[in-house]
């Protein structure tokens, strides 16, 4: 029954994907269609949701890179999987947050699976922003992060960087990633992120920029309506709107005849 | 009482006869007229609230390790300047809405010039005898702009401070005393330690005395002159119609200061304006983004990041980048403002004094001219946020860039051409306004 | 009519009721220790109270015009220029007949004019040579902002660093981004600059001074966040986007006995933004 159902999925992935992409590379499987299935055997999973890119051992294909060098290891597949980044439905999709389609066990059992590749990267840290001092997270956070991410953790632009599809543009906001995501991404540069290793950083410093992080999802709006915390932009458009605006009514509302 | 109070001065000053005329004299009552007042006392809540901030401000960059009721800082090194803007925020009772109340009316004092110049601009009240109050009214835009940004800069946070930053690259690239200039300025290489003091008594002293000294003698030459007034029934060049100073158009007055006041505070109150504490204290080698200045700086910053990388060497000497978007450029806009009433007397030949005002359309090329302007630093300012702009859309930001350096091209020539068949058809039609003008209207051209 | 007055008398006084109320309202907050947002909506209720009874005061309750003013036309004009030219130029003639008095008076102003901008001198320093310098020496250690220096090791592949000049840490001009290449990236600058992948380019932006604080890893290229100059790390940080023209100079490095990362010598250009002669450096 099981294996029919997967022989039914996969035909359908196939022809969905010839009908959805045309002529280009067919994808590995159609959007969405994991989604309604409970494997949780890592090797199965891997096989399915990510061999096609990056192959069976991990080696990489033309479709996608290698995991077994670089930074991959478990932090890198723990980020990307638990952050909804992998997997996308075509090779040239953007990488971005989504919701992980994924169950951390899921996730744990690729984990486990991938070990095999032997890929140098970092391990899964472990992380405690209440162990951190949040004066020093927030000195290392205007050093080091806020000019991509923002002063105030809700992203920012970047370039083009390299081909255009292929652009991220932007520096994701941090607003809704967790401590272990932060943590994570700071070890491994993911994409076009730089590496903020063990090297670079104590287990103190990097707990202490969690801690900032944390603080920056609802940090303190003391003054009112922090209106997306993007700075002069939309207090010109407040002192435009919410100030001359109500101001030009007064004014005419005075200057008509009764 | 009243009579009393009469009495005792006209015993002592003789101002009788003064204050007669005064009493009387005929405001015109459209609502446009009262643009003005409303800077002016922006201006006003910017003294009141201003003095307040002062007794709590430090100028000084002498640096001490914050230990204060803003947790997230504590044990970060900081200058006393940001410490105290810390402090007046966060442990001085009614300090922040002072604050921002400082802020939010700044910001609207600016732009209440700015369209009270518009007004000016596109109704031809600038036209003799008017010439003077152009000339200090355009200061006076000038000199609010100076005071935003020295104000602006004085929390020596990272985001000010960048700006700052920017600014003695911009002085650094005069021709020949651009270094010697931005040496005195900043009292030596950037970061100099003087700044935020010299900033100081600039911001607190030296403009506002200058703003305040030429508001008065703008307000003197409009009385002396009288207002101008658009044309309508019983209205001529050589009269005023209107209400009397006293007591109506007084009372409405001061009902537009408290309105202002209260419009101020209530922004003040609740909708926060530069959290310093959350870009942090100004560090030489950190950066905050996105890092736009207050919007009436937007155009020079706009500008700076659309003109192309070029500039001019030769000899070893240059004239480099930042000089034309933001020496030039704001030098040919503001000395074509300040030229304008006497460009525009030689080119149309009319000298003579006026006391009625023109509509739009009386004069297109005017308006269509002023429009185009408009529309020139419109797209300017709207460049000054392409890296917001690319992060929301998920543009590149040099795409974003590339549209806008073709927009500022393209834009204000075609809004300035369809202004003019717009104001040309207006006039021709003699149609009431825009929605009244028959479309068979635009499609001819005026047959002179 | 006078139904009406009353009515606008009770609007009226409404409006400074609630102004009352709400200036009452203020003192409690305050005395009770205060908060933003209610100090700036009673604040705003008092004087929005005072402002809208005044305005329906004015408009219902008091004269409306129109009232017409004559402008009086100037009717001294001509007369009255006349005398002020008659006695100007009377009062010039004995002036005008002492040219060389008044000469001398001319050039006092003018030598007493100069003199008077000499304290403006005192303002700041001369620019000397600082511009063309920075506190980088040959065999000056690599630190990081706390004075720390920094070892190869210490930096990963494709990670960032902003460091100093040993016992500079405060020289602004000196700020220096180090990054970590990968060992497929063929290393900018001249040979012999970048030992283990390991280069350095001053991190002040070539255009108007801002740190160039963002490094995309996967492109290698800089950003900055100011006016979006992009430097493309590989290419000697040549600027390819933005307003930017000139590359941002790179520090020349090696690896010393004790296995630090120092410096061969100071940038080979001035860094940061242009100015009139910075191509004249001698």
């Amino acid at each position: 029954m099981r294996r029919a159902v997967f022989g039914y999925l996969l035909v359908s992935v196939l022809l969905a994907g010839c009908a959805y992409f045309g002529d280009q590379t067919a994808p590995y499987r159609a959007p969405g269609v994991v989604e309604v299935d409970t494997v949780t055997d890592g090797k199965t999973l891997y096989m399915r949701d990510c061999a096609w890119c990056h192959g069976n051992e991990g080696q990489g294909t033309e479709n996608g890179p290698s995991l077994t060098t670089g930074t991959n290891g478990p932090a890198m597949t723990d980020f990307v999987l638990s952050t909804g980044r992998m997997p996308i439905n075509h090779p040239d999709q953007r990488v971005q947050r989504h919701a992980s389609i994924y169950t951390p066990r899921d996730i744990e059992a690729i984990i486990d699976y991938m070990e095999t590749f032997e890929a140098p990267g970092p391990d899964i840290p472990s992380v405690d922003p209440a162990r951190g001092d949040i004066g020093e997270g927030a000195e290392l956070y205007q050093d080091n992060c806020a000019a991509c991410h923002a002063s105030t953790g809700i992203g920012g632009a970047l370039s083009v960087g390299g081909s255009p599809e292929q652009a991220t543009a932007v520096a994701p906001p941090l607003n809704s990633s967790t401590p272990q995501e932060v943590a994570e991404a700071m070890l491994v540069g993911p994409g076009t992120m730089p590496v903020f290793g063990p090297e670079t950083f104590t287990e103190h410093e990097v707990n202490s920029i969690l801690a900032y992080v944390e603080y920056l999802r609802d940090p303190n709006n003391r003054g009112g309506l922090p209106m997306g915390r993007i700075g002069p932009w939309s207090e010109g458009a407040a002192a435009w709107i919410l100030g001359l605006g109500p101001l030009m009514l007064l004014i005419v509302w005075i200057g008509r005849k009764v | 009482m009243i009579k009393r109070l009469t009495q005792w001065i006209d015993d002592r000053l003789g101002a009788s006869s003064f204050a007669k005329q005064a009493l009387n004299k005929v405001f015109p009552d459209h609502w446009s007229f009262l643009l003005g007042e409303l800077a002016l006392y922006c201006f006003l809540i910017l003294v009141l609230t201003g003095v307040f901030l002062s007794f709590f401000f430090d100028p000084s960059v002498s640096e001490s390790v914050y230990r204060g009721e803003y947790e997230p800082l504590n044990g970060v090194h900081v200058s006393n300047a940001y410490k105290s803007v810390l402090d007046l925020s966060f442990e001085v009772r009614a300090g922040l809405v002072m604050r921002q109340m400082h802020h939010w009316a700044a910001l609207i004092f600016i732009a209440a010039m700015f369209v009270h110049m518009l007004r000016i601009f596109f109704t031809g009240a600038f036209r003799r005898p008017r010439e003077i109050n152009w000339l200090i009214g355009l200061t006076l835009l000038i000199l609010g702009l100076l005071n935003g940004f020295s104000g602006y800069s004085l929390p020596d946070d990272l985001l000010s401070g960048t700006g700052l930053r920017i600014a003695y690259s911009v002085v650094l690239s005069i021709p020949v005393i651009g270094t010697w200039m931005a040496f005195l300025v900043f009292g030596g290489e950037f970061p100099a330690e003087q700044i935020i003091e010299r900033l100081f008594v600039v911001h607190i002293f030296i403009v506002p005395v200058a703003i305040a000294g030429l508001m008065t003698a703008h307000l003197a030459i409009v009385w002396r002159q009288k207002h101008t007034q658009f044309p309508g029934p019983g209205r001529t060049e050589g009269n005023v119609v209107g209400e009397k100073l006293w007591p109506t158009y007084m009372t409405k007055s001061m009902a537009l200061f408290f309105g202002v006041s209260a419009v101020v505070a209530i922004l003040g109150g609740l909708v926060q304006i530069n959290p310093v504490w959350l870009y942090g204290p100004f560090r030489a080698e950190q950066i905050p983004s996105p890092a736009q200045p207050d919007w009436y700086l937007g155009w020079l910053e706009g500008a700076l990041r659309l003109f192309p990388p070029w500039e001019i060497r030769a000899f070893g000497f240059e004239l480099p980048n930042p000089f034309y978007p933001a020496i030039l450029l704001p030098g040919i806009t503001f000395n074509l403002l300040y030229l304008w009433p006497f460009l525009e007397a030689k080119l149309t030949g009319d000298r003579e004094p006026h006391h009625l005002l023109e509509r739009a359309r009386d004069h297109p090329v005017r308006t269509a001219l002023g429009i185009a302007g408009l529309a020139f630093y419109l797209v300017l300012f709207a460049a000054a946020s392409n890296d917001l702009l690319s992060k929301w859309l998920k543009i590149p930001v040099e795409s974003i860039t590339n549209a806008y350096r073709v927009l500022l091209l393209v834009f204000p020539p075609v809004a300035g051409l369809i202004t003019y068949r717009l104001m040309d058809a207006l006039r021709r039609t003699g149609a009431e306004g825009l929605m009244h003008l028959p479309l068979s209207a635009l499609t001819r051209r005026t047959q002179e | 009519m006078e139904n009406q007055g009353e009515r606008s008398i009770r609007w009226i006084a409404t409006a400074f009721g609630v102004s009352i109320v709400a200036s009452l309202g203020l003192a409690v907050v305050y005395l009770l220790g205060g908060q933003p947002q209610a100090e700036g909506a009673l604040l705003g209720a008092a004087l929005g109270g005072i402002s809208v009874g005044l305005v329906l005061w004015a408009k219902h309750l008091m004269p409306g015009g129109p009232e017409v003013q004559e402008r009086e036309i100037r009717p001294e004009v001509a007369e009255a220029q006349a005398e002020v030219e008659e006695t100007l130029q009377a009062g010039a003639e004995p002036i005008e007949r002492r040219t060389f008095l008044a000469k001398m008076l001319g050039a006092a102003f003018a030598a007493f004019g100069i003199a008077l901008l000499f304290p403006i001198r005192s303002l700041g320093g001369a620019p000397g040579r600082a511009l063309f310098r920075t506190a980088w020496r040959p065999g000056s250690r690599v630190v990081r902002a706390d004075g720390s220096p920094v070892r190869p090791e210490e930096l990963a592949v494709d990670g960032i660093l902003t460091v100093f000049p040993e016992t500079h840490t405060e020289a602004a001009d000196s700020q220096t981004l180090l990054i970590h290449l990968p060992e497929d990236v063929q290393p900018p600058g001249p040979p012999g600059w970048v030992p283990e992948g390991f280069v350095a380019f001053s991190k002040i932006c070539t255009h108007a001074g801002c740190p160039v604080g963002l490094y995309e890893a996967e492109s290698k290229k800089l950003f900055c966040p100011c006016h979006q100059s992009v430097f493309d790390v590989v290419d000697g940080a040549k600027p390819t986007e933005g307003p930017a023209t000139r590359p941002l100079p790179q520090l020349p490095l090696s690896i010393d006995d004790s296995g630090f990362l120092v410096a061969q010598g100071d940038f080979e250009e001035p860094v940061g933004p242009g100015f009139w002669n910075r191509g004249r450096d001698d």
